[in-house]
């Protein structure tokens, strides 16, 4: 898979590269800060771009900026913001526009890098990607958790990792469940918290997010 | 009574007056008695009215008017009735009014300049009088028939008149003797309170003194006379008493007019400088004192120099001819110099007074000026000192992004080369483990510090965030819009620490955050429905969010009372 990573950090930069290079991917080109991603993907547009969220001249969000701006001008380049922030509205930041192809994942993911492979994986299917510790802070806050009271246990499951925006099957698979029964429950689960039954699932990667950081 | 009711009062008794007077002069020229005795004595009664009406119309002087009046007013009834010849009420009239004459003269002098009698020495004396004059006259009033004197003026008796009659001339030599020691201890008060009164008000005092001696020494002398039973001098006596009458109320009219004098610039310069801004002293000063191009000088030890309001230095020794300086303060230290017309050099006291007041007023101003400025700094150091520990905040929470996360992200990112390369599995996942904690500590500490939500998408997003963390539902009502970096970060801590106290304290079910814009102010609250009770304690959280919402020039209210949850709200200034 054709790759672009942009870090300001040299260390994290080459440390990254290797390990996806020693997956088997191709890293066509590197950048620190936004302005050259922003240049090398007009160049030579990825399959997926991994774009660290600080980056200079202010080093707080630029790299969501450019996130945005990459998709606005190139949809078919899927972007993984890799964040240092667990916080609800900079994600939705990214998904709201286009959800499939856009994910936002804790930086730390790096460091685990099956769980960064999976990410990038799922990009380059079109799929959407949240970070599961994201989910579970929005999951767990009061006021959801209160209204999540009528999904059962497994329901449950299940809600976290639609909103983490696996795919059913993909979700069958961690649950060991079968496709069709991740579909009912996805079917109840929706019903249940009264959200339109979406087949389209980044649309409804998010309508669950939106739904969960309402109230 | 009101001053419009005295000066009704003063106007009815000096037409009363003059009419009582007109009658006398008009029935003396009727008996066939003229020359300068007559002309004199008119004169002096019509001017005498007139100086009581001038009294009258000055400022506050209503009722010292009043009282010259009834002296007056007295002195006249006791001047026509004292030879009227047919009327036992004329006999009444006199006596009464003759008896109570020293009564309203003393009243007058000592009432001087107030119209007011002060302390119960004088009062006593005045009472005293009264009573002896009651006595004296009350003799004649009560037993006096035609004849039974020879050397007594009226001709019929009073109405008071009993039917019988002895001698009583003891008793009114008893009385005398009574007018005499009272009349002593009248003049030792007198002498007393001028040289009580401070030098610039015994120049006020004086006129009145003199003619007050005047007189008292020829009313001692007069009961002397009649004690004496000399009459040869009495005619003489009579003169020097109706010059009196005139140079009496001449000479309150004159002190009065001198305290006016005295006091009305000044006082007029009190409260102008009062008033006065910065720059504003000098016209003052020149109006009050009377000379348009007055200059002010103010001494500055320092440059050793004096300064004009402006603070430019004045060259002292180019002053052009027929303009002099005259320093204010104390020899060889001059606190202030008054540059005028040299004609003014006659009032020195009045431009000493004059220049104390101002420098009074321009110390003021200068301490006021100088203590805004200082409070004005004061709060801008505390601003910026907020400023610092925000910048500083952002500084060690970029810090850490930048610098000890990244180098354990490497970290992290070398462990999975270790592990390709077939490392111990067991030992790399607990460093694994460790890391990821530490760096899960790490974001936690950072967001701590400084959330960069809040520099990139405001306050409401923030909150927002705050609100996700919380243990307990809390509604969060807040727009999207942006404020100063100042304001939000000072809006955010006071969420966050109000929140905080919330999970730690209220042992609530539920709280809301509520940020909206009024006024041109930003407006946070934060109610919860906890136990309520809460306080700001010295060091306290809340105190410190009361000192940092102060430096951003805003207050904290906090309305806790037990069982009815608590309520924190906070207005800080937002720009437009």
């Amino acid at each position: 898979m054709r790759l672009v990573i942009a870090d300001d950090s040299a260390l994290v930069r080459d440390g990254l590269r290797h390990a996806l290079q020693a997956h088997g991917h191709d890293v066509i080109a590197t950048a620190a800060d936004a302005e050259e991603l922003l240049a090398v993907i007009r160049h030579a547009p990825p399959d997926v771009a991994l774009v660290d969220i600080r980056m200079p001249p202010t080093h707080t969000t630029e790299g969501l900026r450019a996130a945005t701006e990459i998709r606005g001008r190139n949809p078919d380049v899927a972007v993984l913001v890799l964040s240092q922030y667990v916080d609800a509205d900079f994600a939705l930041t990214l998904l709201r526009d286009s959800p499939a192809g856009s994910g936002y994942v804790l930086k730390d993911r790096i460091t685990q890098l099956t769980v960064l492979l999976d990410a990038i994986e799922r990009l380059a299917r079109g799929e959407t990607v949240v970070d599961p510790e994201l989910v579970e802070l929005l999951l767990h806050r009061p006021a959801t958790f209160r209204r999540l009271g009528e999904l059962t246990g497994r329901e449950h499951d299940v809600l976290a990792l639609v909103a983490e925006g696996l795919s059913d099957r993909a979700i069958a698979e961690r649950l060991w469940l079968t496709q069709k029964t991740v579909e009912t429950h996805v079917r109840h689960i929706l019903g249940k918290l009264a959200l339109p039954p979406d087949a389209d699932h980044n649309r409804r990667v998010l309508a669950v997010l939106t739904y969960l950081r309402a109230g | 009574m009101t001053a419009a009711r005295l000066r009704a009062a003063v106007l009815a008794l000096a037409a009363l007056t003059l009419a009582l007077w007109v009658t006398d002069v008009v029935r003396q020229l009727q008996g066939g008695s003229a020359g300068a005795g007559l002309v004199f004595y008119a004169v002096a009664g019509v001017a005498a009215v007139a100086v009581a009406l001038a009294v009258a119309r000055q400022r506050g002087g209503e009722r010292m008017a009043l009282v010259i009046a009834v002296w007056l007013c007295v002195s006249a009834l006791d001047d026509l009735a004292v030879d009227w010849p047919v009327s036992r009420s004329a006999t009444t009239a006199w006596m009464l009014a003759h008896g109570l004459a020293p009564s309203a003269f003393a009243v007058m002098v000592l009432a001087y300049p107030s119209g007011r009698l002060r302390g119960r020495g004088e009062r006593l004396l005045v009472a005293l009088a009264v009573l002896a004059g009651l006595v004296w006259m009350g003799a004649p009033l009560l037993f006096f028939r035609p004849g039974g004197c020879a050397t007594c003026a009226p001709r019929v008796s009073s109405w008071l008149y009993t039917g019988t009659t002895f001698d009583y001339l003891p008793v009114g030599q008893a009385s005398w003797v009574a007018f005499i020691a009272l009349g002593l201890v009248f003049v030792v008060l007198l002498v007393g309170r001028l040289r009580a009164a401070p030098p610039g008000a015994r120049v006020t005092l004086l006129p009145l003194g003199l003619a007050v001696f005047f007189a008292a020494a020829e009313f001692i002398a007069q009961r002397v006379v009649w004690l004496g039973g000399w009459a040869g001098p009495v005619a003489a006596l009579d003169w020097i008493d109706r010059a009196n009458a005139l140079l009496l109320p001449l000479a309150i009219f004159l002190g009065l007019a001198a305290i006016r004098r005295r006091r009305g610039p000044l006082g007029d310069l009190v409260v102008e400088l009062g008033r006065a801004g910065p720059g504003q002293v000098q016209p003052a000063l020149a109006r009050s004192i009377g000379d348009s191009t007055l200059e002010l000088a103010l001494w500055i030890p320092d440059r050793g120099e004096f300064v004009d309001e402006a603070g430019m230095p004045i060259d002292t020794s180019a002053i052009p001819r027929g303009r002099v300086l005259t320093a204010i303060g104390p020899p060889g230290e001059p606190v202030a110099a008054l540059i005028h017309d040299e004609r003014l050099l006659g009032q020195r006291p009045l431009l000493e007074a004059a220049g104390s007041a101002a420098r009074l007023a321009l110390e003021n101003t200068r301490l006021q000026a100088e203590l805004r400025a200082q409070l004005a700094e004061l709060r801008s150091s505390r601003a910026r000192i907020v400023e610092a520990a925000d910048a500083e905040r952002r500084r060690v929470e970029r810090d850490l992004h930048d610098g000890a996360q990244q180098r354990l992200l490497a970290l992290g990112l070398a462990l999975q080369l270790l592990r390709e390369r077939n490392a111990d599995p067991e030992l790399l996942g607990q460093a694994e483990a460790e890391l990821q904690t530490a760096l899960r500590e790490l974001r936690d500490l950072a967001r701590g510090i400084h959330p960069t939500i809040l520099t990139e998408q405001g306050l409401g997003p923030a909150v927002r965030s705050l609100a996700d963390r919380a243990a307990i539902p809390i509604t969060v009502e807040a727009g999207d819009e942006r404020y100063p970096a100042a304001i939000e970060t000072a809006a955010y801590f006071v969420v966050a620490e109000a929140l905080n106290n919330v999970a730690k304290h209220a042992a609530a079910r539920s709280a809301a955050v509520t940020i909206d814009r009024r006024n041109g102010r930003l407006r946070v609250e934060v109610s919860d429905d906890g136990c309520g009770g809460a306080v700001a304690s010295a060091g306290g959280g809340l105190q410190g969010l009361a000192d940092r919402v102060a430096a951003a020039g805003a207050s904290l209210t906090l309305t806790s009372e037990p069982g009815a949850g608590t309520t924190l709200e906070v207005e800080l200034p937002c720009g437009s």
